[in-house]
């Protein structure tokens, strides 16, 4: 009797809703990781600090969605993704990007970008398609297994592999390109 | 053996179970090509890695912490309506509906306190580190939490213990507070380590007064607390059994 009582009321530690602030220091500790993410699909640093923020505020609002045992980091990385695709298409019908298959246009390359590994990989990952410079943050970029970049993605484990594989075919054949283009 | 580049990607991804990983690593070593398909993928992989992993290493801007502590920073919701909007800057269309120019603003009211607590975090020598999405006790923090006790410490250690407590699902939780970093919170010691649930801003110095923790502490206490605080001997008990509640 005393240990039912007991036992219903057990609150296991990892399955207590997190607070508020909870959250937020959590999310603190993984706004290095965020930005990473930001910056694999944003042209330059700013840009990417923008996103990161954006997805903060939104996890913020929505942090009674998040099921408290849940992996916190795959979270937030969706609403990463959903807030890029609503600017890609925010932006897209104002006319202000063109679709970076088709265009010639080069990332803005701030004082920060100018290591140029970084410059050189960001360019290449900005004429990916959408899907696939996704599938490249996920899995290239933040080290995520198919599994969990599938989830954070919201596709099948199939699409991921078939998605990362185009990107990374598309990856290595503009960047051998800059560096035959780089040779004297 | 042909191997189809799928197969190969997934290799060097290191997605593939223990067998086939043997299979193909055998393979590599009488198949030139083959190892060279595979070498080509975990160049890219190292490379693309390589490029973004600085970013990690960079400072965080005030305005990310401060929008992450954002609904709870103290005074942030009070304030919010006073926050004047700034001009768009003109370079820049106007882009997502940022609430960052606000933000920014507010950055000013409680910037005090969000960067002293990322300093718990600072890659030089952590006092918290970020483990499977939960933020856990390193350095001089956890050590404090294993051994030191309230009843003996003194005032120049610099973590100070505040209440020892035993909480509702069957573990240990200590408040304590940093004597330099103007931050107080709480350490709960699940399967080995000292989990953060919480921390918040506090008094530097003086710490005489740190019996009483912050607001938010206490709630966060208050929560969890099973029945009443520690007194010295329980405290000492605990240490014993390395606070481990079921091994006392």
């Amino acid at each position: 009797m005393e240990e039912n009582e007991l036992a219903g009321r057990m609150i296991h530690h990892e399955s207590m809703t997190a607070s508020t602030e909870e959250i937020g220091e959590l999310i603190v500790a993984l706004l290095p990781r965020l930005r990473r993410f930001a910056r694999s699909l944003s042209r330059n640093q700013h840009d990417a600090d923008d996103l990161a923020q954006v997805a903060v505020e939104r996890a913020l609002r929505h942090r009674e969605q998040f099921r408290a045992g849940a992996n916190l980091a795959s979270w937030l990385f969706g609403i990463m993704k959903n807030a890029w695709l609503d600017d890609r298409r925010a932006r897209a019908r104002r006319g202000e990007v063109a679709l970076p298959e088709d265009s010639g246009e080069h990332p803005v390359v701030t004082p920060a970008d100018t290591s140029t590994s970084l410059w050189s990989v960001s360019e290449a990952m900005n004429k990916l398609p959408e899907d696939q410079r996704l599938a490249v943050a996920c899995v290239l970029v933040e080290g995520m297994s198919y599994k969990e970049a599938a989830e954070v993605l919201e596709i099948p484990i199939g699409t991921l592999t078939s998605r990362l594989a185009r990107g990374r075919t598309a990856l290595a054949a503009a960047l051998s390109d800059e560096r035959v283009g780089a040779a004297p | 053996m042909k191997y189809d580049d799928d197969t190969l990607m997934a290799f060097a991804d290191g997605e593939l179970d223990a067998a086939k990983r043997a299979e193909i690593t055998a393979a590599m070593e009488t198949d030139p090509e083959l190892a060279r398909r595979i070498a080509q993928h975990r160049e890219l992989r190292a490379r693309v890695a390589g490029a973004f992993s600085p970013v990690l290493d960079q400072a965080v801007p005030d305005r990310l912490v401060t929008a992450a502590r954002g609904a709870t920073a103290p005074g942030a919701t009070q304030r919010r309506g006073e926050v004047v909007q700034f001009p768009a800057r003109g370079t820049r269309p106007p882009g997502l509906p940022w609430r960052g120019r606000e933000w920014g603003a507010m950055a000013a009211s409680v910037a005090l306190g969000a960067i002293i607590s990322w300093k718990l975090l600072s890659p030089a020598d952590p006092l918290v580190t970020a483990s499977n999405g939960s933020l856990v006790a390193r350095g001089a923090l956890a050590s404090a939490l294993d051994r030191q006790l309230a009843s003996t410490q003194v005032e120049a250690d610099p973590v100070r213990i505040g209440l020892s407590f035993e909480t509702r699902d069957g573990h240990f939780c200590r408040s304590f507070q940093l004597r330099d970093a103007g931050t107080a919170g709480l350490g709960c010691r699940i399967e080995g380590e000292w989990h953060i649930p919480v921390t918040t801003e506090a008094a530097t110095g003086d710490l005489r007064q740190a019996a009483s923790p912050p607001p938010a502490v206490l709630q966060a206490i208050e929560a969890r607390i099973s029945g009443e605080a520690l007194d010295p001997a329980g405290e000492e008990k605990a240490r014993e059994a390395g606070w481990d509640t079921t091994r006392r």
